[in-house]
């Protein structure tokens, strides 16, 4: 693979495609003027608030609305016995005992974590729905909660699904390469009891709702709201309903940030058409800020158990074997994909070829996971990053050299690991280098005594990831083989209109990741016109033809799925254009014409140019007399992308699971204060190589925003819960986000390692990797070797926790041995 | 969360448990009480406002006595609900003599659940603890009272040990 640094590449290319041009959403959005759907009204609207269990595990004996409904103002109310006559489960994707379960949108019979919504009551405001879902009477009969995902497989254990008659949701084993044959081959081999990988979330700004509108005359609902992936979520939803999904029309704008948590609304989203259905008015329901942190998705928690790694002398590491269990909270409800997922980077940057994993994932009564920016992926690439450094501790090794040893090579590429996915590019070595450069490298034993003279210690840590883009939906039916779901798909119209407006609609519901400013990007290269004159449509709208059974925004994929899709629609157009161009101009056929600024042209005679808005106005409204060759021109062409997949092997676990592999590389240079454990990140660089880039700005916001998220998690962010399953973090002032004074100095770097796998070499990049946490969990043990070299076994490291790393640092090396083979 | 302690008191244990055994005089001790109302023998209902941070909390407690070998043991559960919280509590106290004096050991377990236990964290131990530093203090006061009004009906003050 060829792999450019963006300061080698020749002259600026033709073209907006490269370019950071302004982006077309922020005029509106810094004017206040974004439309988002807490900004729609409807005439008789009734606000929804949602009545929630304070109990982690309880018997709901019984509920009474009637003071509830009786107060004025209070339009209705729904309760749990009502969605279950009304609406069937929603369907479950995993195996037995998993597939047993039964989901509702409210609770039916029992609750199973606190938050969890048992009734609903609507109202002609939002703080009237509020005060009045206080009168309802919840009576409960509180059971034994189980609050960790190890303990909820043991038998004996409190169980939440009575249906299913057990926590499992889905377990396997997973065996590539020969793991037996890499610890005979080894010199020696590192144990590791535990790693844990801890609970938190995002927090999109604008919190998850929508106002539903009910049809009686068409039977049809209207769902205005951010939901993230429309076109999964209303094959959970319209079934539920016992409805077609033509039903549901779901309706976005603009989206006040998603990073996952916004793609499993369908329980709350099938609670509100019930009730706007039953009122026969419009409902709105805006979730609160403590109902987000408490009872939206979480990420996926994952504990990592007896770990074996078989290495080298010189650190080259064979293989490994662990026992991991994923944590699912009360229901799964995307789950269980985090069971595969994080096999899209089994072997994360590395070259390892033997590994047994196996993976059982259960429920607990704490909040349902779901996809959460790095997906199942980045746990599996904290665990790696984990295990390399441990790996280059416990051999006294380099842990720079250690991973340039095992870092899969560029003139690799493509490299297929070891359950055949295919890394399409990369040089993963090199974006490493330039990381070190940009943290001073070189000068890090200097940086080292001269913290040292200070009474700090300071510590280098490395984070090397992958974004894994486009998935392949085959991937479920290695959890479950008889699922009927596999590739991938997205669409976009583009149009030419009477005055030769150009007109694109995508599929996706972009929340901040700029698709109207990108797309135009493509289409304006194409046509040979400048963004200002293409017309992206903000948002979603599944009324109009206009999505495709995978559609949304997620799992870093719009830069190939939705940029794959503008490109076919708006080749289709300008080949319909010329071809109408070539007639009108007699030319000798399309391929004479090329089309320029604003123009088709004949190539032989440019002064012969059609403007768009003529071609627009021909097909549209003078079309008379129009010869037969020209009767599928219609210049409103439809595209649909498919990546190229195959259905994975379903015996064997074995196949290609997603398309591109972006890569980011961090360095982390943090100082600890020996006495407190306060630590302070004091140099970071963040290397993102996503192949070609179209608008690099944006690439870089998303690798800052991905860089914060992670680093947040790192040292602040996390949902602990007490003895009983209370949330202890349902706040922001429990729950810290890093603010802009949280970052530090942040140094950005690129290359390009175009993807061979589609036609424009983009990656998708909009997750990361988690790469922060991993960085700073690496340097954290470096700097701390000082002090009695604890390892650092768990991703969440807060001061307090550094702390007893420094105090205790036996204890963190109790489960940490390597032997001689 | 779980509190103890132990008291001394200077009244024979008769005296003790009389105040402590009496609903309408314990619900007389504890701070905040709207209302009270006796259900039976063995149950009774309080209107409570509970100070919380900035605010204060109503909430509807249900108490039972679950168990009483007068004078010595006895176990109390309340329930209660408010808006945003529920609340469990078991508490037990032993008395013993002590001298002419009363010595008592106390525990209690209290729970909370819902958005309270949730967002309050950080208030909640000192809320508890500051309740009932303040059930004891008046404890204190009311048996003292009680025992010199027993101490003036003798016609005169408890003589010390």
């Amino acid at each position: 693979m060829t792999t450019v640094a963006p300061d080698q590449v020749e002259a600026p290319q033709k073209g907006f495609a490269g370019q950071s041009i302004p982006r077309k959403e922020d005029k509106r959005l810094v004017q206040g003027q974004g439309v988002f759907f807490d900004d729609v009204k409807r005439h008789g609207m009734g606000y929804v608030h949602f009545v929630r269990s304070p109990y982690a595990h309880a018997g709901i004996v019984s509920i009474d609305v009637s003071a509830a409904e009786a107060v004025e103002g209070v339009y209705g109310t729904l309760i749990g016995e009502e969605v279950a006559a009304q609406t069937d489960p929603f369907f479950e994707m995993s195996t037995p005992p998993g597939s047993e379960i039964r989901d509702y949108a409210l609770a039916v019979g029992k609750v199973r974590f606190a938050g969890e919504p048992v009734a609903a009551v609507v109202a002609e405001t939002r703080e009237l729905a509020r005060d009045a879902a206080e009168l309802v009477e919840v009576e409960y009969e509180p059971l034994e909660p189980v609050l960790d995902a190890v303990a909820a497989a043991e038998p004996g254990a409190p169980i939440l699904h009575d249906e299913a008659g057990s926590n499992v949701v889905w377990s396997g084993t997973f065996e590539w390469g020969d793991f037996d044959e890499a610890l005979a081959e080894a010199d020696r081999v590192l144990r590791i009891d535990r790693l844990y990988f801890h609970r938190f979330a995002s927090t999109p700004l604008e919190c998850a709702g929508a106002l539903v509108e009910y049809d009686r005359g068409t039977a049809q609902w209207t769902l205005h709201c951010n939901h993230q992936m429309p076109g999964i979520g209303i094959v959970w939803m319209a079934p539920a309903l016992r409805v077609g999904t033509d039903k549901l029309r779901i309706v976005t704008q603009d989206i006040g940030g998603g990073f996952g948590n916004k793609i499993t609304l369908h329980p709350y989203f099938v609670a509100l058409c019930l009730l706007a259905r039953k009122l026969n008015r419009p409902v709105q329901w805006t979730e609160w800020r403590t109902d987000q942190h408490t009872a939206n998705t979480h990420g996926n928690e994952r504990t990592f158990l007896d770990v074996e790694v078989p290495v080298r002398s010189d650190g080259t590491m064979l293989g490994f074997k662990v026992r991991a269990f994923d944590d699912a909270g009360a229901f799964p409800r995307y789950e269980p994909l985090g069971c595969i997922i994080w096999a899209q980077v089994t072997p994360g940057c590395y070259r390892w070829r033997h590994v047994k994993v196996d993976f059982t994932q259960t429920c607990t009564n704490k909040s349902p996971t779901a996809p959460n920016r790095g997906y199942s992926r980045m746990q599996q690439l904290w665990f790696t990053e984990r295990v390399i450094d441990v790996v280059a501790h416990e051999l006294g090794l380099d842990p720079v050299e250690v991973r340039k040893r095992n870092y899969i090579r560029s003139d690799e590429m493509p490299y297929e690991t070891p359950n055949g996915c295919v890394y399409d590019s990369g040089d993963y070595a090199r974006c490493l280098d330039i990381a070190l450069d940009l943290v001073g490298y070189d000068k890090l034993e200097e940086r080292r005594k001269d913290a040292e003279s200070r009474g700090k210690l300071l510590g280098l840590g490395i984070g090397s990831t992958l974004d894994s883009g486009t998935n392949n939906f085959g991937q479920s039916k290695l959890l479950n083989p008889e699922l009927q779901f596999s590739g991938n798909n997205e669409v976009a119209t583009v149009r030419l209109d009477i005055f030769g407006e150009i007109v694109v609609t995508l599929g996706t519901t972009p929340q901040g990741q700029s698709h109207e400013t990108v797309a135009a990007q493509v289409v304006a290269d194409l046509l040979g016109v400048t963004p200002d004159d293409v017309h992206v449509r903000a948002g979603h709208d599944s009324y109009w033809n206009s999505h495709a059974g995978f559609s949304g925004t997620y799992a870093s994929q719009f830069a190939v799925t939705g940029l794959e899709a503008v490109k076919g629609a708006t080749l289709a157009l300008a080949d319909q254009i010329r071809r109408l161009a070539a007639v009108i101009l007699g030319a000798d056929g399309p391929d004479d014409i090329e089309l320029e600024e604003g123009m088709a042209k004949r190539r032989d005679m440019p002064e012969a140019a059609l403007p768009f808005m003529a071609c627009g106005a021909i097909i549209n409204v003078n079309n008379a007399g129009l010869p037969p060759e020209l009767d599928d021109v219609t210049l409103n062409c439809r595209y649909v992308y498919r990546p190229p997949f195959q259905v994975p092997d379903t015996e064997r676990k074995f196949g290609n699971l997603t398309l591109t592999y972006a890569t980011q590389i961090h360095a982390c240079v943090v100082e600890v204060d020996p006495e407190t454990g306060v630590y302070e990140i004091v140099d970071y660089a963040a290397v993102d190589d996503c192949g070609t880039r179209i608008h690099p700005q944006i690439v870089e916001g998303q690798v800052h925003g991905a860089t914060a998220h992670a680093l947040g998690a790192a040292t602040f962010e996390t949902f602990p819960y007490d003895d009983d399953g209370t949330l202890l973090a349902s706040n922001f002032y429990d729950y810290h986000v890093p603010h802009a004074l949280d970052m530090p100095p942040l140094k950005t770097g690129s290359i390009e390692s175009p993807s061979p796998f589609n036609s424009l070499g983009t990656k998708g990049m909009g997750e990361g990797g988690g790469a922060g946490i991993h960085a700073v969990c690496a340097a954290l043990q470096d700097a701390l070797r000082p002090v009695g070299s604890p390892i650092v076994t768990e991703s969440h490291n807060p001061y307090h926790r550094v702390w007893e790393l420094i105090s205790d640092p036996a204890a963190s090396r109790a489960g940490v041995e390597v032997s001689e083979r | 969360m779980k509190v103890e302690g132990t008291r001394s008191y200077a009244a024979p244990r008769e005296q003790v448990w009389e105040v402590l055994n009496d609903p309408a005089e314990m619900a007389g001790l504890m701070p905040g009480v709207e209302s009270f109302e006796l259900l039976d023998e063995t149950h009774w209902r309080a209107k409570v406002k509970v100070p919380l941070g900035l605010g204060s909390m109503r909430m509807s407690i249900d108490f039972e006595k679950a168990d009483s070998r007068p004078p010595e043991h006895a176990r109390l559960q309340a329930k209660g609900k408010g808006v945003g919280a529920i609340m469990s509590m078991e508490t037990e106290f032993d008395l013993s003599e002590d001298g002419a004096g009363t010595a008592m050991r106390w525990q209690a377990d209290v729970r909370i659940l819902g958005q309270v236990a949730s967002m309050g964290q950080r208030v909640i131990q000192p809320i508890v603890n500051q309740q009932v530093e303040s059930v004891l203090g008046a404890l204190d006061r009311r048996v003292s009272a009680k025992a010199a009004a027993a101490g003036a009906d003798a016609g005169g003050p408890p003589s010390p040990g």
